[in-house]
């Protein structure tokens, strides 16, 4: 079975490199790039026209699509993917979102139309809440745990939308004889890539995802998370994790990128630090030991896990050299790893340097 | 009655949310013609290059999606502006706003929001929306402040509806102005909502606009029409954007437009 490789898209705005935290592609940094200045005056492009650019060497590089993130801090991700739709070839837009903002006939009448577009490249990426107070940002009031129901009972409304003739009376939702016009009907189901490592989240996953997302961890713990879905699933669904990659013609050079961002960055906590997200929690676990020196980091050969000081995102990445960080991504996919959602920064040209230097050197799983 | 010429007429294109039927060709003529991709978005490039004002993505249960549709066709367009018409029960205020707060940073503010109301019942239902009667209208006018709120900084709200606390968009996504809202409907609750939260009141043909644009103060008037033949007497009363569904935009922005504007 191949193995999808996405590559991430910079919602919240894209760092030209880890060695200083700014953002300053996509118009969250003044004085940046798309939007930029010309004459002192706006130059009259917009973080669309950038992130254009990412899809676009996203798909020329050997990348199935991209992971659209969505933080309240970040621009809209089915925004951006029915913005930029018909400027793309084979690009599949992973659209995340939490079943709390949009309604189900809404989420399938959106999907519809952008499949229709794009001739079903749309991918989605379910998160049911990062959680805590982020929730009541959005204007969302259920719980943790009963989040979860609503996510399945959002998925089941979905589905039965999309199948048509629909009605439902439910606990979040109820719709009477709902589904899609004939314009829209008949098209592909999106695959859905789905994210939470809590108990619940592990259960709902079992029923409605067909991947199960989660981020890099160190890989023993990885294994065990995998091997909780399993046992939760009657049929189990296939594996995808999120990578951030800092790889180089060398190793010394990939960590003197890393020292130098280390060196540099912010004292204060990242957009991670809030919430009650269960994979932020795990995150923090692995590294309490590490000490503050970056190296003491690196819990295994190649997998470090000070991202998240450096940049918006999880705190496990690889860094090393071409060889070893490819190395690294097969024995993932020896451990059950189906899929990838790889990221680096900047977004762009490490689109294209992850695509000439290595996806060449994947071995593919060995067992 | 003198027109008001510091109001010009603006003209709008009601844009296609269905794929068009091809015509047949006979047997005997090689076929090559490629599918019709994006009627919507070639539409609304034929009314910028025509100079007209606006387009207007319907909400339309039988066709595609409109904010969809909307943030291809400001892609696509370099001037127009692009109104998207949906019900509020298709999302959370906060979710709406967030969402358009995106395509008005990657389109320069051109994005509108024609904010539907009344939906016929069994419409509703089929979208999920068992709300009824007056509750249609104190959802609307939450969802609109709600939706208004978030872009201006800390924001904190418990309605009958909605909630949130601690919102409010950080900038950038607080910087773009929030899309103009047009509104309609003629019932006092509707009138009332207009007053509150619309930039443009949106009017049928068959409405008393005599006696219902007195009530409306400080508004823009608009107007759907299925023909342009009236054009003059309705810009004489007030009215200046002109919501009209053709097939020929280039005709509309060369002859109509101009014909107008001269008075």
């Amino acid at each position: 079975m191949p193995v999808d490789i996405y590559w991430r898209i910079h919602m919240e705005g894209d760092q030209p490199s880890l060695r200083r935290r700014v953002r300053s592609r996509g118009g969250f940094t003044p004085g940046g790039t798309a939007p930029g200045t010309r004459d002192g005056l706006d130059d009259g492009y917009s973080h669309a026209d950038y992130m254009a650019e990412v899809a676009r060497a996203a798909e020329e590089s050997g990348f199935v699509g991209g992971l659209l993130p969505n933080f309240p801090h970040t621009d809209d991700p089915w925004a951006a993917a029915a913005t930029l739709a018909r400027e793309t070839t084979s690009y599949r837009f992973m659209v995340a979102f939490q079943p709390g903002f949009l309604h189900p006939v809404q989420a399938a009448r959106m999907t519809a139309t952008l499949q229709q577009a794009t001739g079903g490249r749309i991918v989605y990426n379910v998160i049911s809440g990062g959680g805590g107070p982020a929730q009541l940002w959005w204007g969302d009031k259920v719980d943790h745990d009963d989040r979860y129901a609503r996510t399945s009972e959002f998925l089941d409304v979905l589905k039965g939308v999309w199948e048509g003739g629909h009605t439902h009376h439910g606990r979040f939702y109820q719709v009477e004889d709902a589904g899609l016009p004939e314009e829209l009907a008949g098209q592909p189901f999106p695959e859905i890539f789905f994210s939470g490592s809590s108990p619940a989240a592990i259960d709902a996953a079992g029923r409605h995802a067909d991947y199960y997302l989660s981020w890099l961890e160190p890989f023993e713990a990885l294994a065990e998370k995998f091997d909780a879905v399993r046992a939760h699933s009657d049929t189990p669904p296939r594996f995808a994790v999120r990578v951030d990659l800092l790889a180089r013609e060398s190793e010394e050079e990939a960590w003197e990128e890393i020292r130098q961002g280390w060196q540099a960055r912010a004292a204060e906590e990242g957009h991670a630090g809030r919430g009650d997200s269960v994979g932020v929690r795990r995150s923090r676990s692995f590294l309490a030991e590490a000490g503050d020196d970056y190296r003491g980091l690196e819990v295994a050969p190649n997998v470090w896990g000070g991202f998240s000081a450096l940049r918006d995102g999880p705190a496990f990445g690889l860094v090393g050299d071409y060889h070893q960080v490819a190395e690294r991504l097969d024995q993932l996919l020896d451990l059950g790893v189906d899929a990838f959602i790889l990221a680096g920064v900047p977004h762009l040209e490490e689109a294209r340097r992850v695509g000439r230097h290595v996806l060449p050197l994947l071995k593919g799983r060995t067992s | 009655m003198a027109r008001d010429t510091t109001s010009p007429s603006r003209f709008h294109v009601i844009l296609p949310t269905r794929s068009p039927v091809r015509a047949e060709l006979p047997a005997f003529v090689s076929d090559v013609r490629p599918a019709l991709a994006d009627p919507a978005g070639r539409t609304a490039v034929a009314a910028d290059l025509a100079g007209l004002a606006g387009a207007l993505v319907p909400f339309d249960p039988g066709g595609q999606e409109s904010l969809t549709v909307a943030a291809n066709v400001l892609r696509r367009t370099r001037h127009l502006r692009v109104v998207a018409e949906f019900h509020p029960g298709v999302a959370t205020p906060v979710y709406a706003a967030k969402l358009s707060a995106s395509l008005q940073r990657f389109a320069a503010g051109r994005l509108g929001w024609q904010v539907a109301v009344d939906l016929d019942p069994g419409v509703a239902r089929a979208q999920g929306d068992f709300l009824t009667g007056d509750d249609r209208y104190a959802r609307a006018e939450e969802f609109l402040t709600v939706a208004k709120g978030v872009g201006q900084g800390t924001f904190d709200f418990r309605g009958d509806f909605y909630e949130v606390a601690g919102g409010g968009f950080a900038p950038p996504l607080s910087a773009p102005p929030f899309p103009e809202v047009y509104l309609s409907g003629t019932s006092p609750r509707a009138l009332a909502l207009s007053r509150r939260h619309a930039d443009v009141h949106v009017f049928s043909a068959d409405d008393d606009l005599g006696t219902l644009i007195p009530e409306l103060p400080g508004l823009r008037y608009g107007l759907r029409l299925s023909s342009l033949d009236a054009v003059g007497e309705y810009a004489a009363q007030g009215v200046t954007e002109f919501f009209v569904q053709t097939e020929d935009v280039y005709h509309l922005g060369e002859h109509v437009k101009e014909r107008a504007l001269a008075g």
